[in-house]
């Protein structure tokens, strides 16, 4: 089986600081795939990378059969790859509507004529994606409907994250990267979240997904396999208890027994 | 019980809209009559006490549910108070000439707004472009160019110069981008100090603007009484703040402005979800630019005569501050803080040496007590989608 994103000998060296050491790391559609490891490990790195935030020293990305190394982070998004952020990175003066259709971007016409002239065309494709954040953001949360049109700064905290995923789910993403979106919130909500997630990727049939998380509770649950980085390089791969049942994963996360 | 009764208030509707704006013009011939400073001074405190109780109170929040659900209405009675108050000054060159540059300088606040308010992109040297904008109405119009060209020309030569900026502006962010633009800024001005073909420290004259065959600088008639020529500039000058206005609301209430908007809150995500960054920042400055360009010839042509005095870097920290006072992203309060930035000084003479002092001491205040500004930025409304 063909693989959906395929990186090879990735590597991402920040002056002397190496970050991802030659990663070799494989995404199959369908996957839910949880990426861990300790702090400073490489995780949000390789999302960067891959979403081409950073390009990468060395290495290449393959997505979808095509050659994505060192794409720009807007081309690589008009391929199909979405993301949340770590830190929430929504413009919390903008409505919950505004933020969803920043990431509709590339559906969007932003010719001239259309934008400030044909103002009846504008309005009628504006009230179509208005319909589908709605349902979108039904499919999260019922409640969020009513407040498509409030600034996001007065929601909740799951209720921005909520919005992220709609954010990152509006252009209908082949590959979804999330990373940790239990980030600020109670187990209960994240558990409530990834379920929605899962629920909208219907078992990787819409979407494939890859998770960071701190969360352990949450990678059981949800992923089907998981890949363990260290120092930016590949611990161990494989599903739940595999992983945790690997003594060099325990040897990163503990530290050594004393003899 | 407090929301009801001034909801009773306030007569909905487009008639709401009117009577608003026949107290608004009420106030604003009071004040323009006014000459001396004890009345003007008394009407200052009176229209500042009377904004300063519908802020208080809910009554500003039944005015502007009134006016955002009457838009065209509201819109129309802000075009004919300007109206009613040329014609009522028709021979008050003084008067005519102070709404004159209010309309020019909003102009070429909302070219800034675009930049700066939407998309983030700093502009320190903004009276530089209306400058340029100047120059270039006055080389071309003496060059015997047509008048409208000229003024088109204006806009386009501001775009241009802009876009000899663009290169270290969109390399730099933050307080380096600041910098770039305050040193075009002193540049621009030194340059028009020593270049001879501009007229050097003297200035230029700039050619009146002609029309149809009408001369902008000849007096005119109306109803068989003599008006000021400044009537014919000031009927010029709203059509283009009219003009700019609609561009600029609807430019904010399309895809364009989301985008911008994306940009200047955040580059990152903005990247993330294909939209191209530099791209936006060349539209922004290059319209902001364009807006100043247009806004400076067409007031060049009123002036008469210009001078590089008029173009330097404290003039650029004022359309920067009206910026902030009304503000930053929202058309109508960059229009109100324009009037008062523009009248106030005017009005007062006292205060007229110490208007910097002014502007920066209200600026901190604005800054540390009402970060948004006079009126702050609504929540995008892209109309009516029922």
């Amino acid at each position: 089986m063909s693989a959906l994103l395929s990186c090879t000998d990735l590597t991402m060296r920040f002056g002397g600081l190496t970050a991802l050491d030659k990663l070799n790391l494989d995404v199959a559609k369908g996957d839910v795939l949880g990426l861990v490891g300790p702090n400073g490990s490489g995780k949000t790195t390789f999302f960067n990378v891959v979403t081409g935030i950073y390009r990468p020293s060395a290495g290449t990305v393959v997505f979808d059969g095509q050659d994505v190394t060192s794409r720009t982070a807007q081309e690589i998004y008009r391929l199909g790859i979405a993301r949340t952020f770590q830190r929430s990175r929504l413009c919390l003066d903008l409505t919950v509507f505004d933020n969803v259709m920043i990431g509709n971007h590339k559906n969007l016409d932003m010719g001239i004529v259309h934008n400030l002239l044909a103002r009846g065309r504008f309005r009628a494709e504006c009230k179509r994606n208005l319909e589908r954040v709605k349902t979108l953001l039904h499919g999260l949360n019922p409640a969020l409907v009513k407040r498509v049109g409030q600034p996001v700064s007065m929601l909740s905290m799951i209720d921005r994250r909520r919005v992220e995923v709609c954010r990152a789910l509006v252009s209908d993403p082949v590959l979804l990267f999330l990373d940790e979106p239990s980030a600020g919130m109670t187990h209960d909500e994240t558990k409530r979240l990834m379920d929605e997630i899962l629920v909208l990727s219907d078992g990787g049939k819409n979407f494939t997904v890859v998770l960071i998380e701190h969360e352990m509770e949450v990678i059981r649950r949800v992923t089907n396999r998981c890949v363990v980085l260290n120092f930016g390089r590949k611990l161990c791969e494989g599903d739940y208890e595999t992983v945790t049942a690997d003594p060099f994963v325990k040897e990163a996360y503990l530290g050594t027994e004393l003899d | 019980m407090r929301h009801n009764s001034s909801r009773d208030l306030v007569i909905p509707g487009p008639a709401g809209c009117a009577l608003m704006a026949l107290a608004l013009l009420a106030w604003c011939i009071l004040f323009l009559k006014a000459e001396e400073q004890i009345p003007i001074l008394v009407y200052m405190i009176s229209g500042c006490l009377l904004v300063l109780v519908a802020a208080l109170s809910d009554l500003h929040k039944s005015i502007s549910a009134t006016i955002a659900s009457n838009e065209a209405a509201w819109d129309g009675c802000m075009i004919g108070v300007m109206l009613l108050l040329m014609i009522t000054f028709r021979d008050d060159h003084y008067t005519l000439l102070l709404l004159g540059t209010i309309m020019a300088y909003a102009t070429a606040v909302l070219g800034l707004n675009v930049q700066l308010g939407f998309t983030g992109v700093i502009n320190f040297s903004a009276a530089s472009f209306f400058g340029i904008g100047c120059y270039t109405a006055a080389i071309l119009g003496t060059a015997g160019w047509p008048s409208l060209l000229c003024l088109v020309m204006g806009g386009v030569m501001a775009a241009l110069v802009g876009c000899l900026l663009l290169a270290p502006v969109l390399r730099t962010s933050g307080h380096y981008a600041a910098l770039v633009t305050m040193a075009f800024a002193l540049l621009f001005r030194v340059f028009l100090e020593v270049s001879d073909l501009l007229g050097g420290p003297q200035g230029v004259a700039v050619p009146p603007m002609q029309m149809f065959g009408v001369d902008f600088s000849q007096a005119m008639q109306l109803w068989g009484s003599e008006c000021s020529f400044y009537l014919r500039y000031d009927i010029a000058l709203l059509i283009l703040l009219s003009l700019s206005f609609a561009f600029v609301r609807r430019l904010e209430r399309s895809w364009i402005g989301l985008s911008m908007d994306a940009v200047r809150s955040d580059e990152t995500a903005s990247a993330c979800f294909g939209i191209n960054i530099a791209k936006w920042k060349i539209v922004a400055f290059t319209l902001g630019n364009l807006l100043s360009g247009l806004s400076g010839a067409l007031y060049g042509m009123m002036l008469a005569y210009i001078s590089p005095a008029n173009y330097a870097f404290a003039d650029s920290l004022i359309f920067l501050s009206i910026l902030l006072l009304g503000g930053i992203g929202n058309s109508w309060g960059v229009i109100l803080a324009t009037v008062f930035v523009v009248v106030v000084p005017e009005k007062f003479q006292v205060i007229q040496e110490y208007r910097y002092l002014l502007y920066a001491a209200l600026v901190l205040f604005m800054i540390i007590y009402r970060p948004m500004g006079l009126l702050p930025r609504k929540v995008r409304n892209y109309g009516r989608l029922a």
